[in-house]
């Protein structure tokens, strides 16, 4: 069977989708996964789900959440000063980044 | 989707799994990539030998390496095939053990010695390599993203091929005369690799217009010459006389005189006839056979302690 | 035993010397001929996925035996000498590991690597706090790895048993390497008590060769497999009726013919070529972390 492969790089970071492995059982993919997809590139740790146990939905299906106008849930949308507290600025730094990405997509 | 939606929105990386794309544009892809991945294959069994020839134990673990390497993009590959849903990574390896499957011309021929090591490792993986990086950009998205992993490993393998190449080309004279030997005699074959020009060609218009295939023939060739031909004469390698290639001073190209090539050995062997090809095909298949016994076994394994669950069916 | 830490190199008497280099030897002989037999699975393997496991596994073995080989060029020996010009008589690795496999014989790589997997565990788990230093700083790095190899060879194992054919060709190729096994503790002379004397290892071949046995047989007649009972030779201790030892030993040089055939194939391009040097790609292993 197939099992899809998740990559983590880092101590801390996030599982990736790197591709998958064929093999019998959980125990096996795991031995197969850690050279196929761990031997090349830094890997922290690896993740293995059998490919039928993997569900996905896209942007074909879904508008994830919205697409009407949600501005509220930004901080750019708020005509004050954040600049008295650094955590509150960053927020808004992050937000206005995402912003500006999803104008893109 | 119809063809000339496809056309119109072909691009790179434009269409992936969730695309309900046309039968035309699923084969054609399908057939590039089966073919890539078979010679993956192919190819990494042509080079095994010299991973127990090596006269060294760093050339030892780079050929083993190499070698593995290449398994693991035949893995890759068949996966980013399968995913357009035309045939399974099963079917492919069945049609490759067969004889039905088609790959690159230069893995029919064989490989003697470790004089010759370095037109694989070096020629052929450096053409590939130019070719892959042109498939970053593939409109079938799933090619593309492993390619960008493909891309990444294989810097190895064409500094490995130089490397040898290099020991040789600075050694004894024996050696210095067996690397041009095995160059003249593996050359017409690096320049057929990217097949002849596209008139000759039938699959070519239609992979261009639906953005799997990114440059022509003549240009991955052209590509090719303009940065390897400087590295072998680099090395003290002299070109041989055919075919005929002249260097266009204005446009900075090299152009080839195809009719100096053996397009009847190359169409033969594009069918699977040609005599050590098949040679090749039947071994491989021959050992595939052979360890059938044990895919078996865990497909019964697998069955059996699926508990509750009906037998799958095969991937 | 000792429990004093020996010398560098150049400070070693011609005793400890001569039991080093012994030691080394036979690790590194034993790596390199595993690994080259590995090798011929590349490619050949029964699924994409357990090609590359096996290559790395080839990998790993020989980039053991380049570390241990490294430690013998600290008595001037060079690596073209020890790998490329060295009479078949004179290497000292156990005979299961050079023996070739039958075509599509994946039970007896998983039974083999099962077997040497499970020797080198023990084995290196006793060089942990060998008194010499150049040893026990390279042999937690390569424990690592063998874990690795021996949760291959097990679960392997595990899988091909629970399969009619599977458990038929296992038991046949425990049949055929389990004696030869065996040659993995065969003494290499005098020198093995110079080499317990020294601390160079903290368990003796007889007691690793019991521990081995108490492993492997348990765990492969728990299998469903079944392993020959018969007498050992007398330099053994009998503590299991064990089975009957190869003619060829490997640890005193002597081989099957199989070998000569191999090192003829991995010798062969080194002398078609004329070479006298080894070509180096990666760093010295001192001048690596």
């Amino acid at each position: 069977m197939r099992w899809e492969v998740f990559r983590q790089e880092e101590e801390g970071g996030y599982h990736t989708h790197c591709g998958d492995v064929h093999a019998p059982d959980a125990e096996m993919a795991k031995l197969f996964a850690q050279i196929q997809h761990g031997r090349r590139k830094p890997t922290h740790g690896i993740w293995v789900a059998p490919a039928d146990e993997v569900y996905s939905v896209d942007a074909d299906e879904t508008v994830f959440g919205g697409s009407t106008d949600k501005s509220y849930r930004w901080a750019t949308a708020y005509n004050v000063d954040a600049s008295h507290a650094q955590e509150v600025a960053d927020s808004e730094a992050e937000q206005r980044e995402a912003e500006g990405r999803r104008g893109e997509s | 989707m119809d063809i000339d939606e496809v056309k119109a929105q072909a691009g790179p990386r434009a269409f992936d799994p969730s695309d309900d794309l046309p039968e035309e544009y699923r084969k054609a892809a399908t057939r590039m990539i089966q073919f890539h991945a078979n010679s993956e294959i192919m190819g990494a069994y042509l080079e095994r030998p010299f991973i127990r020839q090596a006269p060294s134990i760093d050339r030892k673990l780079a050929f083993s390496a190499k070698v593995q390497d290449e398994i693991g993009h035949a893995q890759l590959l068949y996966r980013a095939a399968e995913l357009l849903g035309v045939k399974t990574r099963d079917e492919m390896l069945d049609e490759l053990a067969e004889g039905t499957g088609k790959f690159l011309n230069c893995f029919h021929y064989p490989m003697t010695e470790w004089a010759e090591t370095p037109m694989i490792a070096f020629f052929v993986d450096g053409a590939a390599m130019r070719r892959q990086a042109t498939l970053k950009r593939s409109s079938w998205e799933p090619y593309a993203h492993a390619m960008d992993k493909v891309c990444f490993e294989e810097g190895f393998h064409v500094k490995h091929g130089e490397d040898i190449m290099r020991e040789l080309a600075t050694g004894s004279k024996a050696e210095q005369r067996r690397l041009q030997e095995a160059f003249e005699e593996w050359w017409p074959r690096i320049i057929q690799f990217f097949g002849p020009t596209d008139d000759k060609s039938k699959h070519h218009d239609f992979s261009s217009q639906v953005g799997l295939k990114l440059m022509t023939n003549d240009q991955l060739r052209t590509a090719f010459l303009n940065s390897y031909i400087p590295k072998a004469e680099k090395y003290g390698l002299e070109i041989p006389d055919e075919p005929r290639i002249t260097y266009d001073e204005e446009t900075g190209r090299y152009e080839v005189v195809e009719e100096d090539l053996d397009w009847d050995e190359f169409f033969s062997i594009a069918k699977n006839e040609f005599e050590p090809g098949r040679g090749q095909i039947d071994t491989r298949a021959a050992a595939h056979d052979a360890v059938k016994w044990v895919r078996d076994a865990l497909d019964g394994y697998e069955t059996s302690t699926r508990s509750g669950a009906a037998p799958q069916a095969a991937d | 035993m000792a429990t004093a830490t020996l010398g560098n190199p150049p400070d070693l008497s011609d005793r400890e010397r001569a039991a080093i280099e012994a030691l080394l030897f036979r690790l590194a002989d034993d790596e390199f001929v595993a690994a080259e037999r590995y090798t011929d699975w590349q490619v050949r393997s029964p699924t994409l996925e357990s090609d590359l496991a096996l290559s790395n596994i080839a990998q790993d073995e020989l980039g053991h035996a380049r570390l241990w080989y490294d430690l013998l060029e600290d008595f001037e020996h060079t690596e073209s000498a020890l790998i490329y010009e060295r009479a078949a008589g004179e290497w000292r690795h156990n005979t299961m590991s050079e023996l070739p496999f039958g075509e599509g014989d994946w039970a007896d790589a998983v039974v083999r690597t099962y077997l040497y997997d499970t020797a080198e565990a023990i084995r290196l788990e006793a060089l942990v706090e060998s008194a010499y230093p150049r040893i026990r700083d390279r042999v937690e790095k390569v424990i690592r790895e063998e874990d690795y190899h021996r949760q291959h060879a097990e679960s392997w194992l595990s899988r091909l048993a629970s399969d009619e054919e599977g458990q038929q060709r296992l038991q046949s190729a425990v049949d055929r390497l389990l004696p030869y096994g065996l040659t993995i503790f065969a003494p290499m002379g005098d020198v093995e008590a110079d080499i317990d004397d020294l601390g160079l290892r903290t368990e003796t071949l007889e007691s690793m060769r019991e521990t081995w046995l108490d492993t492997v047989v348990p765990h492969l007649e728990g299998l469903g497999l079944h392993v020959e009972d018969a007498q050992l030779p007398e330099q053994y201790d009998v503590h299991h009726e064990a089975m009957e030892l190869p003619d060829e030993l490997g640890r005193d040089g002597t081989h099957t013919d199989s070998w000569d055939e191999l090192l003829e194939e991995f010798t062969f391009a080194y002398r078609d070529l004329g070479r006298t040097t080894t070509t180096e790609i990666m760093a010295d292993p001192d001048d690596v972390e």
